[in-house]
């Protein structure tokens, strides 16, 4: 990378130079402030001190799952999008999956979407896809007794691609939802769209 | 019994929301694990991005698809620099006025060989509707090897006459359903589509007696 | 008068301290605010929200940290927070390759041509970009200081800092010669 030192190139350096110029302030504007500035109530020390830069941390939160099964949003019909509900089927070799829009609230524009995938034989599954970073810890599913796999994911209204993990290395697309298009990492993904004020 | 799953809903969304926010900014600097050189070109493509009004979203998406999928730096310039021309050509067949949805959708359709002006032709019959699904089923189909012209020519007709997204998505599940069963792909377009009765655009689908998609199928 | 003592000032009840401290950083947070979003009204907004934040705060100022860089660090802020509550502008396609961009803001009272085409190769940049390069080459900021800033890394800032630096590199060219 560039040295901090290192010479401007001089159209830059002219860039620099004008942009160093004082800028014509507005008096009215600075008396304004100190009017407004006067109307406080008068600033106190803080007790305890705290430092004024915090780095963000990360949530960990607990499986959406347990909270939806407690709120009893599992299985709640569906309520726009395309759902292929599996019950009736028996599981095969190859994964199944489906992807159930739950019922929330109209007040709120975001889907609580669940994800299923069947999947007996896998040690571990999460879904990964454009609205978690494609990152294979964020959204862990949580294995029923029936084999299945299951998360609740809220999405935003729109198009979202998304994927499967099994084992942490086997990408698998849902064999219920619509196919995107190539990947272009040698993977297939699948598309889900959630019906909503905006999309 | 509403009033605690409304309660309970909402803190479902609450407590989502942070998660997915950071998950979705993928941390303070999503793309710090990408080689240096690779990472400055990839930002270069998000700031053009931001120039010609393209979402930067898909782009940081691709890239970081890429690093989950361990694919190598190169490779994962050359994807994201894709996804930047598809959306900026998706863009100039669309318009301004078109939600990210619709244009990563379109994107999509100019992957599989579709045309800008197939797009742009669609998106003038358009009236208020939205081209998202239309746009998502037409990706399949092309992926299931539905032949590209039969499912861009059908897809467009629908449209034109009116066809409503769950008109989309009713068509999508049988032709996903008879594909399966051993039917021509393009044959099972061509099928399906003539169930769907012209309506005249902007008004609500009539109810044909064909099975709510919303049910589950029985197969 | 160090800042330091400006405080402890203020905070022993002295508001006239206060507006020491205003007077001494006003025009120098005016220029960045300018700079940074590119019309007068907004960067007086920033600079409004910027005063009165800090004088609520200034209880949470501690003496080892620099005031310049505490102060800088809620002005960074508060033009993003403006900046992001603008409505976006339309972009407009006119051939495949070309792009229309809009002309930034028009203040009233522009002085000079050349500050307003260099206040335009300025807006045309990403907003990251062009506060990476406001704070580094016209604030004379180090990257230690602006990444404690900015909470973003320092060889990020360098990389964004060098990209402002290509782009306006390129965009003046462009642009000098319309």
């Amino acid at each position: 990378m560039s040295d901090e030192h290192s010479a401007l190139d001089p159209a830059v350096q002219y860039l620099v130079t004008e942009a160093k110029r004082p800028v014509t302030v507005d008096a009215a504007a600075r008396e304004r402030l100190l009017e407004v500035v006067r109307a406080e109530p008068r600033p106190r020390r803080d007790v305890p001190v705290v430092a004024w830069l915090v780095s963000p941390k990360r949530f960990a939160l607990p499986p959406l799952a347990t909270i939806a099964a407690a709120a009893g949003l599992v299985g709640i019909g569906v309520v726009g999008g395309y759902l292929i509900n599996r019950d009736g089927r028996a599981p095969t070799e190859r994964p199944q999956g489906a992807v159930v829009a739950s019922q929330l609230p109209d007040s709120s524009p975001s889907r609580a979407i669940k994800f299923v995938l069947v999947a007996p034989q896998a040690s571990r599954v999460s879904v990964v896809g454009d609205f978690n970073g494609w990152d294979a810890a964020a959204t862990p599913a949580m294995r029923q007794p029936d084999g299945s796999w299951t998360t609740f994911v809220t999405l935003e209204p729109g198009r979202h691609v998304y994927s499967f993990v099994i084992d942490g290395a086997h990408f698998v697309a849902d064999p219920e939802a619509p196919i995107a298009p190539d990947d272009g990492y040698g993977h297939r993904n699948s598309v889900v769209v959630v019906r909503g004020a905006s999309s | 019994m509403k009033s605690v799953l409304t309660g309970l809903a909402s803190l479902l969304v609450v407590l989502a929301s942070p998660a997915a926010l950071a998950a979705q900014v993928g941390g303070r600097d999503p793309l710090q694990r990408l080689e240096p050189a690779v990472r400055y070109k990839v930002e270069l493509l998000i700031d053009s991005a931001k120039i010609y009004g393209l979402p930067t979203p898909p782009l940081v998406s691709r890239a970081l698809e890429g690093m989950s999928k361990r694919a190598d730096d190169r490779k994962i310039l050359a994807e994201v620099t894709r996804e930047f021309r598809f959306l900026r050509d998706a863009r100039v067949a669309l318009g301004p006025q078109v939600s990210t949805s619709e244009l990563t959708a379109a994107a999509g359709a100019l992957r599989l060989g579709i045309s800008q002006s197939e797009l742009a032709q669609l998106a003038r019959s358009r009236t208020d509707k939205v081209l998202t699904i239309p746009l998502v089923v037409l990706s399949d189909l092309i992926s299931r090897g539905v032949p590209r012209d039969t499912a861009s020519t059908t897809i467009y007709q629908l449209f034109q006459r009116g066809a409503a997204d769950d008109d989309f998505l009713g068509l999508w599940r049988g032709v996903e359903r008879d594909i399966d069963s051993g039917t021509d792909p393009g044959q099972a377009l061509l099928n399906r589509a003539r169930e769907i009765p012209a309506r005249s655009p902007g008004a609500p689908p009539a109810s044909t007696g064909r099975p709510d998609i919303s049910e589950t199928q029985d197969r | 008068m160090s800042d330091a003592a400006d405080v402890q000032r203020v905070l022993d009840g002295d508001v006239d301290a206060f507006a020491r401290l205003v007077d001494r950083y006003y025009e120098r947070c005016a220029r960045f605010a300018v700079r940074m979003l590119g019309n007068r009204d907004d960067a007086e907004d920033a600079l409004q929200a910027t005063f009165v934040r800090a004088y609520r705060s200034l209880g949470k100022y501690q003496e080892r940290d620099k005031f310049s860089a505490w102060l800088y660090r809620i002005l960074v802020n508060q033009c993003r927070s403006i900046a992001s509550r603008r409505s976006q502008r339309e972009r407009v396609f006119i051939r495949e390759e070309a792009v229309l961009l809009n002309a930034p803001d028009r203040s009233t009272s522009w002085t000079g041509e050349d500050e307003e085409l260099v206040q335009r190769v300025l807006a045309e940049l990403d907003p990251l970009l062009r506060e990476a390069f406001l704070l580094k080459h016209v604030e004379d900021m180090s990257y230690e200081e602006m990444s404690a800033l900015t909470g973003v890394g320092v060889s990020a800032l360098k990389m964004r800092v060098k990209r402002a630096c290509d782009r306006l590199k390129t965009r003046w060219e462009y642009i000098k010669d319309e």
